[in-house]
């Protein structure tokens, strides 16, 4: 258990330092923002109660934010995320307690599942970060296409990083 | 009393989910750029150290362009001291007798303090940069900062070894501008889309304004001289009201990659605050 709690940590590190470094000063065609470390809070374990989940979203946000000067922003838009992680897998799983493996991956979900369930995650997130930054609905379509851009780039970065952190005896795509 | 505890513990996580919001509510609308914690921003001990670290590596890749733009500054500014001199000596001929000097308090109003940008960034809706120097070195808030291009911001928040600044690109930040040459002054603000371009408004109707005109800074506040090149104008535009123009602004600053800046202080600042909350 320490252990996992250990790699969960050393996980946010790097995600954490990948994002402020390297993540932040990226600009696709100046749509599309990736937010790496929201793989951290996706492969939160799954019998986590939602309150200890927002807790950890929260703050895993504003560290984010701390460092990259938004105030807020990414903690509030963690917060929901965390808060409806429950919902959303309640969407796709339909029989919660036949998860062995309580870290969602592709392995313990299925593709088809742990795809949904992130996708869902990432365009929540990114959505509710485009609008609060602008904080305006005058450029909606802008920011619309922000979202769903910054959305798809970190949904293809997600499954690099899926790729490179699931060991051995884990399914890959 | 045994309904409502039920209650609160039934709803328990909506609680936790309100406090959660609210301090982040909180966080995104405390509005005053200047005022805040230096914890809470990337003037912090812990990240300012980490962006520090990485500048060492990743300062040595603009080099080459910075040290480009350096020497073209360079020969621009011993263009203008030859000149002056020229000039100097013509005045000399002219009044042998005229013991003119420059008084004090003009030559040596403004002191420098060199510091590099260790954070930058360009794409958000409000930027900010993150220098290495701080109030060890002298930085103070509301200190003018400017690169060898141009003006680059005004620092918000200092710490002990760095210091945040509002970039130029931040709807929070305006600046007093005027166009070079002529008395007409308004005030430049970023309208959030392109890093290369800003917008300076309120600018009167009854001057002719020709692209590629010098936008300098008008020196009306303390916090920049007046004089220090801001961009060109790049494009005329009726305001909404029609009883100003607003011209897009070609920024000489090249923001996306900034290296050694100079933050300004104004010896005369603190003087003329006084003087300015007397009245």
């Amino acid at each position: 258990m320490s252990k996992q709690i250990l790699n969960f940590i050393f996980l946010y590190i790097i995600l954490l330092l990948a994002q402020v470094l390297i993540c932040n000063n990226v600009c696709l065609f100046n749509i599309a923002t990736p937010f790496v470390f929201l793989f951290f809070i996706i492969r939160l374990p799954i019998q986590i109660s939602v309150n200890w989940m927002m807790t950890i979203c929260f703050f895993a946000g504003w560290v984010v934010d701390i460092f990259s000067d938004t105030q807020g922003m990414n903690a509030l838009a963690c917060l929901v995320m965390g808060a409806s992680r429950g919902k959303i897998l309640d969407l796709y799983v339909p029989r919660r307690d036949e998860i062995t493996n309580p870290i969602p991956s592709m392995k313990s979900l299925g593709i088809g599942v742990y795809l949904k369930y992130m996708l869902t995650m990432v365009l929540l997130f990114c959505l509710i970060i485009t609008f609060v930054e602008a904080f305006t609905l005058k450029n909606f379509w802008l920011s619309m296409l922000r979202a769903v851009g910054s959305t798809l780039f970190t949904f293809v970065l997600l499954l690099g990083i899926d790729g490179l952190v699931n060991t051995k005896n884990e399914k890959r795509l | 009393m045994r309904n409502l505890i039920d209650f609160l513990v039934r709803h328990f996580s909506w609680f936790v989910f309100l406090f959660y919001l609210v301090i982040s509510c909180f966080l995104l609308f405390q509005n005053n750029p200047y005022q805040q914690y230096v914890y809470l921003t990337s003037a912090n001990n812990v990240s300012a150290s980490t962006y520090k670290a990485v500048s060492n590596v990743t300062s040595y890749f603009d080099l080459q362009s910075i040290n480009q733009d350096l020497h073209e500054r360079n020969a621009l500014l011993e263009m203008e001291v030859i000149n002056l001199k020229r000039q100097l000596n013509d005045y000399k001929i002219l009044n042998t007798t005229d013991t003119l000097a420059l008084p004090d308090s003009v030559a040596s109003n403004f002191t420098y303090h060199f510091a590099t940008v260790i954070n930058n960034s360009i794409s958000k809706t409000m930027n900010y940069i993150t220098i290495d120097k701080g109030e060890v070195d002298g930085i103070e808030p509301e200190m003018g900062v400017v690169d060898q291009n141009g003006v680059v911001g005004i620092v918000s928040v200092v710490s002990k070894n760095a210091a945040r600044v509002i970039s130029l690109l931040n709807p929070n930040m305006r600046l007093s501008c005027k166009v070079k040459n002529s008395d007409s002054f308004g005030s430049m603000i970023w309208d959030g889309k392109s890093p290369y371009y800003a917008i300076l408004e309120e600018m009167p109707r009854h001057i002719k304004y020709m692209k590629g005109d010098t936008i300098v800074t008008s020196g009306y506040s303390s916090v920049f001289p007046a004089g220090l090149i801001v961009g060109t104008i790049d494009e005329v535009d009726k305001s909404r009201d029609d009883n100003f123009y607003s011209l897009k602004v070609k920024l000489s600053t090249d923001f996306t990659r900034l290296g050694t800046v100079r933050a300004i202080k104004s010896n005369m600042a603190d003087e003329l605050k006084t003087i300015e909350s007397e009245n």
